[in-house]
């Protein structure tokens, strides 16, 4: 019996240090690699879609392989909708190597917009949720995860539409004249049109115009409208419906009663 | 007379080799503690209570084995061997917090799922504790052999 004891005595003393040998060098080995996060570039990708990209850098100088790295971001509103979401997974990163990834998430600004108005005219705060995880020496899984706010910069900020302003333009038509400001306070430009149509009490469409809007980051934007308008058709009250079209961005009919 | 000083001698020759060979043992594994904590440093300044979670592991650690140094040769070695099993087990078990490590450093909430180490170490020491187990049966198995040795001496020709 004596020698099966001595056995199992070996083999666990053999298994003990190349168990904590392995997860102490693991740990250990932490320190030599290098994570770098530049900070996230934002543009338009396409029609309607803001695409957010953040470059990650990681240099694994450490002993062992990195196993399924993987970056997810969720944007969620103030009330905790979300609105989008994105995932990056680098299967492996070789002890050694420098690894470079683009970590994208895209937003559908005009859905965003069409499903809470609020983020056309008002600035708000979006909810990111960042999760960054890995496997280190391609067994030990390790998170991060962290909570933090960006800004949102309403296009269409203190959107307004001046009062309606009646002028004769001959016997039977009169020219409507308003005009309507704003600032953008979006990351992007707006360049593009302003398509409005002019209805009266009955719903009945009584003119249209368009008037081209150029109004780069952080700037107001003042517009005056002129419109045809025929004089049977003029009623106390209506609303107005704003198109607007960009080369990104595509937003309508913003409602606007008049009285 | 002669004899029990004999005796008396013999018995301070073993408790001082086994009181030696106890703080030999504490002192390694000290020794080996004391280089491991330089490495540890940078985990210490991040997860609070680490060091001393890891000095009070290694201290009732060296104090079990201390014991059962002393108590070498005798029925109770195996016993503080089991417990010494049983404690790394359960030690793991709490301070692990079953395998899954939370820790909040500024705004960042760190994870680290340990469970294959819990699951491995565990199996380790039960290992440990089968060990002490068969031990203490040996022991008690060559004690009864001698006993019966010595009560019927085997007579030649």
């Amino acid at each position: 019996m004596i020698i099966p004891i001595r056995m199992i005595s070996i083999a666990t003393t053999i298994f003990w240090l190349i168990l904590i040998g392995f997860y102490a060098s693991a740990v250990y080995s932490v320190k030599d690699i290098h994570f770098g996060f530049e900070d996230p570039q934002v543009g338009m990708a396409s029609e309607n879609n803001m695409l957010i990209s953040l470059s990650i850098n990681v240099d694994n100088k450490g002993y062992y392989n990195i196993g399924s790295f993987q970056t997810s971001t969720k944007i969620h509103d103030k009330e905790g909708f979300m609105i989008t979401q994105g995932s990056t997974l680098i299967p492996v990163i070789e002890k050694g190597r420098q690894v470079t990834a683009f970590h994208n998430v895209t937003v559908n600004v005009s859905d965003l917009m069409q499903n809470n108005q609020e983020y056309l005219f008002n600035d708000a705060e979006l909810k990111v949720h960042e999760i960054v995880g890995m496997e280190l020496a391609e067994i030990i899984p390790v998170q991060a995860s962290t909570n933090f706010s960006v800004p949102w910069g309403a296009p269409l900020y203190n959107f307004t539409l001046d009062e309606i302003k009646y002028e004769a333009h001959n016997l039977t038509h009169t020219t409507a004249n308003f005009s309507l400001s704003f600032e953008n306070h979006a990351f992007f430009s707006l360049d593009g049109s302003i398509q409005i149509y002019l209805y009266s009490s009955t719903n009945v469409l009584i003119s249209e115009g368009q008037t081209t809007i150029e109004a780069s980051q952080q700037t107001p934007c003042q517009k005056c409208v002129e419109l045809i308008v025929p004089t049977a058709g003029i009623t106390e009250d209506g609303h107005v419906e704003v198109f607007l079209s960009t080369i990104f961005l595509k937003i309508g009919p913003l409602v606007f009663p008049f009285d | 007379m002669t004899e029990k000083k004999k005796n008396r001698e013999k018995l301070t020759q073993e408790l001082t080799f086994k009181a030696l060979k106890a703080t030999t043992k504490g002192l390694l594994i000290y020794g080996i503690y004391a280089v491991a904590s330089m490495f540890l440093t940078p985990i210490s300044e991040i997860v609070p209570n680490f060091q001393q979670t890891i000095e009070i592991f290694v201290i009732v650690y060296i104090l079990l084995m201390i014991i059962g140094e002393l108590t070498a040769k005798t029925i109770y070695q195996f016993f503080f061997n089991a417990a010494k099993a049983l404690f790394v087990i359960l030690y793991l078990i709490f301070s692990l917090g079953g395998g899954i490590v939370d820790m909040t450093f500024q705004n960042i909430n760190l994870t680290v799922n340990l469970q294959l180490f819990l699951v491995v170490a565990m199996l380790l020491s039960l290992l440990g504790l089968a060990k002490s187990v068969l031990q203490a049966i040996s022991f008690l198995n060559q004690r009864e052999e001698n006993a019966h040795t010595l009560a019927s001496p085997h007579t030649s020709c």
